[in-house]
């Protein structure tokens, strides 16, 4: 049947297709279930990572690097998969990452689980695209309850309590729930600090996590300024300064050059002598310059020489070198001052202005780093992780990034659902509700979805050690005879099915994207019923 | 097959050619193209599926447009690229309706099949069919409900129409109701006159639901690449004045083969000289820009940290590299000259609108430009969980957006849901009746093969097809014109009333070159084909030149 290979009535074959033996082809039901099984293989490697007694994985790149992590977007990506299928859930995590920063294992478990009940409703025979039909009727069910359960969280800059919270359910499944607190207020601090409440928009590139291996986690600090991986250009130059202004230069502490091509021929002693006396002018000039522009500090783009570095020693003018691009910018938004392009143009108005900048160093190691603090603009802002391994902080940064996301959520839309599967339970107790009055074959697709949606009380409760079904039936039936949305499961064995007193809060933004991501998803891998590859390139 | 004779054997042409010729490769042919048309067969109308296509280099194509996979199919039959080349011809001109033309022309050739075989010269089967063909269209333009444009709001009401019609078969589906809002109010922002779809910019940007696409109107791009100070810069603006370049704001040689010759360094200062020119330089492009009042600054090159600070110093928004498209469709928007030289800039070289800002959508930043006062042009923002995905939505989009638009132009709609081609069957078999000799059977094939388009919607949507039809049949003999497939009551309805409604132009086009491209495969009767020329590398050392005798 195919119009790769075809043959006429005297039995020769057609070659329709370029190359058309090499190519692979897979179509009707045979294709839906390759795909579904991929799908389904897909979210069963993430699925252990899911929940606070989720575990992590362990991915080696080709380069021998390793990544310990249980962040799903992450795994995913790491992890090179070849399918095409499988490829497709690895950008379904990665737009839940761009989109909301958090829920990326969630999500890939939502698709497999739809995809699993599929299967099971094709083998009874239903149209695929019936029951991508269903799918999205019962998705706009569950996020219309979602929006009607969910709550309110006060929040102001003085009131950050809820926003802990919800930081905190975040990071619980993390590695550094260890010292879960210090993270969670320092993901809070950090996004209210650059936040701008009224137009609800946090600017992430004011927000800079920055790590250094040595310490503990709980030596992580939040700096309300900026680190820069840098020290001062001469070791004899003082390790912490006050009340600094600071000079940020991008033109190099050397001679003017022009850029259009030049020669310099120097034909004789003397004109040796007075090149050797301009540049040592120069110098003092530029020494000058800045010196009564009023700055005691200098942070330079680019390199200087030894002359110059001995110059400005002398003449008590601290300075860094070799700072990149985006650092000097950060500098120049956090001490408000502007960035200047050659000496001539200083002047006091662009200095920039911090409280105190000291050089630190850290442990036994020479590495040393430059802390500017207390500057003018407080909106910038710099997360400091610090840990045993390489591993354990690049983690710690991904989990921050995602406490920083769901914060940031809230700013942006302070609705939250609760945790623990709780929101996946009620939307499915309300779509089996929703199901019954449909009259078409749409309804068992409904109850489809409705049964996906346990896959993620369900996997929770594995993580945690508990009994699946039996904790799931518990905590569904008192959803129904209580009416109480915000029963999950207790994952810390706290005694407690409330999560609202657990405090384990999601945004509902997360959750609604969650949903409706992994149905649109699942749509399209359902509408696909056949799949033409090139086949494999021979030697 | 090579030419035999009995003996002596003479070589006509070069070993390893392929000729064959007469009825059997006619047959052949028709067999090559009834095998491409199945292989796009399951994705016409809203129950149609997806197919998945994955090229050479691992690029992968979701899609469920007819033209979209047959080119994917990269197909080198010869007879199968004309199938092919009427798919593309039906979206450039059309835009839709891609798979039903493929679909039915090779219905036609299936049709025909029967009489090549029985012996009937193909000149009297393409004789009837272009007589066929013609009738068809003139009953279309006979039947087509005209509207006119007299009452704004049923006007537009008749576009979304169109527009959920075409995109029924697609991804998109559950939310046409939010996309033919956009599609249309992406089409009537448009100058009524050209009409340029091109003036629609389509970003794509992952995450997100589809639901959160977003209509912009007027220009949005993504922020371009910026340098040092750019964060400093206001990014919001009201009513600002917008000036597009074409130059390059960076400190840098102004010649690349000038040399200069400094005979003293500290003398004369000679070698200072030098570098304050060229200081100069940047720094009067820059003060000529500030002084001409405008607030945002866009250029096609780059725009350096020098230039970026300096704007930053003087609340001033800019961005370089901006793509030579989005560039241009802002200059649309907000009207002013793109600017080669920064000297002499007037008024009238700016652009104004109401609002600028510097937004975030999903993990990217974007420029937009709103409320523009040329806003002849808008852009739509497609967000979607994969890239695949939103691929898809683009395309059918741009097909609605095509629909949309011919709707405007050609202001005349049939009914979908197979309920025109059914009419027209109808119309054609009881003209058949009243021809005389083997046209009649031709013309009656033809209109045989019309029902091709509702019996594969039914097949697709796995309702039983025979039952349809005979339903359909009946219901059109008795002069109820429009009624049609209907999906969900999973049997017929009157698609006119039930809103599905395409513009006539995609009928009569597709009856056209379906019915062309059936002609101009029945009247090949010999494929001389060369054997493929060797890549270099393979090298078969001391053979001449391939001949090429390419005839189709």
């Amino acid at each position: 049947m195919s119009a790769v290979y075809a043959q006429d009535e005297y039995g020769r074959p057609i070659i329709i297709v370029r190359e058309g033996q090499k190519k692979q082809r897979v179509s009707g039901i045979e294709a839906h279930k390759s795909h579904i099984l991929a799908a389904r293989a897909v979210a069963n490697i993430v699925k252990t990572s899911l929940g606070p007694r989720g575990l992590d994985k362990i991915l080696i790149s080709p380069d021998g690097e390793i990544t310990v992590t249980n962040d799903g977007a992450t795994i995913l990506t790491q992890m090179e998969v070849q399918h095409q299928i499988a490829k497709l859930l690895v950008q379904l995590s990665k737009s839940q990452d761009d989109e909301i920063g958090d829920g990326t294992t969630g999500v890939v478990v939502m698709a497999g689980a739809l995809l699993e009940e599929a299967d099971a409703m094709l083998d009874r025979g239903i149209h695929p695209i019936a029951i991508a039909d269903g799918y999205e009727r019962a998705c706009n069910v569950a996020v219309a309850h979602l929006e009607s359960i969910a709550d309110t969280v006060p929040f102001d800059k003085n009131n950050t309590d809820m926003l802990m919270r919800t930081a905190k359910t975040s990071l619980g499944s993390k590695i550094v729930s260890k010292c879960h607190d210090k993270f969670a207020k320092m993901a809070v601090d950090a996004v209210l600090s650059v936040a701008d409440l009224e137009r609800k928009d946090v600017d992430f590139e004011l927000i800079k996590v920055d790590g250094k291996m040595g310490g503990s986690l709980v030596d992580s600090v939040l700096v309300k300024g900026v680190v820069v991986d840098k020290d001062f250009s001469h070791p004899q130059m003082p390790k912490e300064l006050k009340n600094c202004k600071i000079a940020i230069l991008t033109c190099p502490f050397e001679p003017p050059k022009p850029k259009t091509k030049h020669q310099l021929d120097i034909t004789s002693v003397e004109e040796y002598k007075n090149l050797q006396q301009y540049e040592k002018d120069k110098f003092n000039e530029m020494v000058k310059q800045v010196k009564d522009s009023g700055a005691n500090l200098v942070i330079c783009q680019w390199g200087f020489d030894d002359e110059a570095n001995h110059l400005l020693m002398q003449n008590q003018l601290p300075a860094v070198r070799w700072v990149g691009g985006p650092e000097i910018e950060l500098i120049a938004i956090a001490t408000n001052g502007r960035i200047v392009p050659r000496f001539a143009e200083l002047t006091p108005e662009k200095l920039g202005f911090a409280g105190t900048v000291k050089e630190v160093a850290f442990g036994t190691t020479k590495d040393r780093m430059l802390v500017i603090e207390e500057c003018a603009n407080s909106r910038a802002v710099t997360v400091f992780v610090r840990g045993g391994n390489k591993m354990i902080i690049d983690e710690a940064k991904r989990s921050l990034h995602d406490a920083i996301c769901v914060v940031r959520n809230l700013v942006r839309d302070n609705r939250i659902v609760y945790g623990g599967g709780a929101a996946e339970i009620t939307c499915s107790l309300a779509i089996e509700k929703a199901a019954d009055q449909v009259s078409s074959i749409e309804q068992y697709a409904m109850r489809g979805f409705a049964s996906a949606l346990d896959a993620i009380p369900l996997a929770l409760a594995e993580n945690s050690g508990l009994s699946p079904i039996e904790t799931l039936a518990d905590v569904k039936s008192r959803h129904a005879t209580e009416n109480n949305p915000w029963l999950g499961i207790d994952c810390n064995l706290k005694g407690s099915n409330d999560m609202r007193k657990q405090f384990v809060f999601d945004p509902l933004l997360s959750k609604r994207s969650q949903f409706l991501l992994a149905t649109q998803l699942v749509k399209m891998i359902l509408k696909i019923d056949d799949v033409i590859m090139p086949g494999e390139i021979e030697g | 097959m090579q030419n035999q004779f009995l003996q002596p054997q003479i070589i006509l042409l070069k070993e390893g050619t392929d000729t064959s010729q007469g009825r059997g490769q006619l047959l052949s042919n028709i067999n090559a193209c009834i095998a491409v048309a199945d292989s796009i067969r399951t994705t016409l109308g809203p129950r149609g599926m997806d197919k998945l296509i994955v090229d050479n280099n691992g690029k992968v194509t979701i899609s469920n447009d007819g033209a979209t996979i047959l080119r994917l199919l990269d197909i080198v039959h010869p007879a199968g690229k004309a199938l092919v080349d009427i798919s593309r011809s039906q979206d450039a001109e059309v835009g839709d309706g891609t798979t039903s033309v493929t679909l039915f022309a090779a219905e036609l050739l299936k049709e025909v099949k029967l009489f090549v075989e029985e012996g009937l010269p193909p000149q009297v089967i393409i004789k009837g069919f272009r007589r066929a063909s013609q009738l068809a269209i003139n009953y279309i333009k006979e039947i087509a409900v005209s509207v006119e444009r007299k009452n704004e709001s049923e006007f537009r009401d008749l576009l979304e129409k169109c527009a959920a019609t075409a995109m029924s078969s697609k991804l998109i589906h559950s939310h046409k109701d939010f996309f033919k809002k956009m599609v249309v109010d992406a089409v009537l922002h448009l100058d009524q006159e050209s009409l340029n779809e091109k003036l629609i910019g389509v970003k794509k940007v992952p995450g997100g639901g589809m639901q959160d696409s977003l209509f912009i109107n007027g220009v949005a791009f993504k922020k371009t690449f910026s340098y040092a100070g750019f964060e400093q810069q206001p990014k919001s603006f009201k009513y600002p004045k917008i000036l597009c370049l074409n130059v390059e704001l960076e400190l840098k040689a102004e010649k690349d083969n000038a040399e200069v010759r400094v005979e003293q360094v500290s003398v004369s200062k000679e070698y200072q000289a030098i570098v304050d020119a060229e200081w100069k330089i940047i720094y009067d492009k820059l003060e000529k820009i500030s002084n001409s009042g405008a607030k945002v600054v866009l250029s096609k090159l780059p725009i350096g940290d020098l230039a970026t600070q300096f704007f930053a110093d003087r609340d001033i928004f800019c961005a370089g590299r901006v793509g030579a498209d989005d560039l241009g469709r802002v200059i649309k928007a907000v009207g002013g000259v793109i600017q080669t030289s920064v000297k002499d800039i007037s008024h009238d070289h700016l652009g104004v609108c109401d609002s600028f800002e510097e937004k975030q959508i999903g993990g990217e930043r974007f420029n937009i430009f709103e409320g523009c006062p040329k806003a002849k042009t808008c852009t739509l923002v497609l967000r979607g969980g994969a890239e695949q995905f939103i691929a898809e939505v683009e395309r059918s989009l741009h097909d609605a957006i095509m629909i949309v638009r011919r709707a405007i132009k050609n202001k005349s709609v049939v009914a979908g849901g197979g309920a025109t081609e059914m009419e027209i069957s109808k119309y054609l078999r009881d003209y058949s009746r009243t021809v005389e000799g083997k046209q009649q059977m031709v013309i009656a094939s033809f209109a045989k093969s019309l029902e091709v388009i509702p019996r594969q919607l039914c097949d697709n949507s796995g309702f039983d097809a025979i039952d349809v039809l005979n339903k359909l049949r009946q219901k059109h003999a008795q002069g109820c014109k429009w009624f049609g497939v209907d999906m969900e009551s999973e049997s017929i309805a009157d698609n006119f009333e039930k809103f599905v409604w395409e513009p006539a132009l995609v009928k009569t086009n597709m009856i056209s070159s379906a019915s062309e491209a059936a002609c101009l495969i029945l009247s090949v009767d010999e494929t001389v084909k060369n054997a493929q020329s060797q890549p270099p590398d393979a090298g078969m050392p001391g053979r001449g030149k391939t001949i090429l005798y390419g005839i189709y």
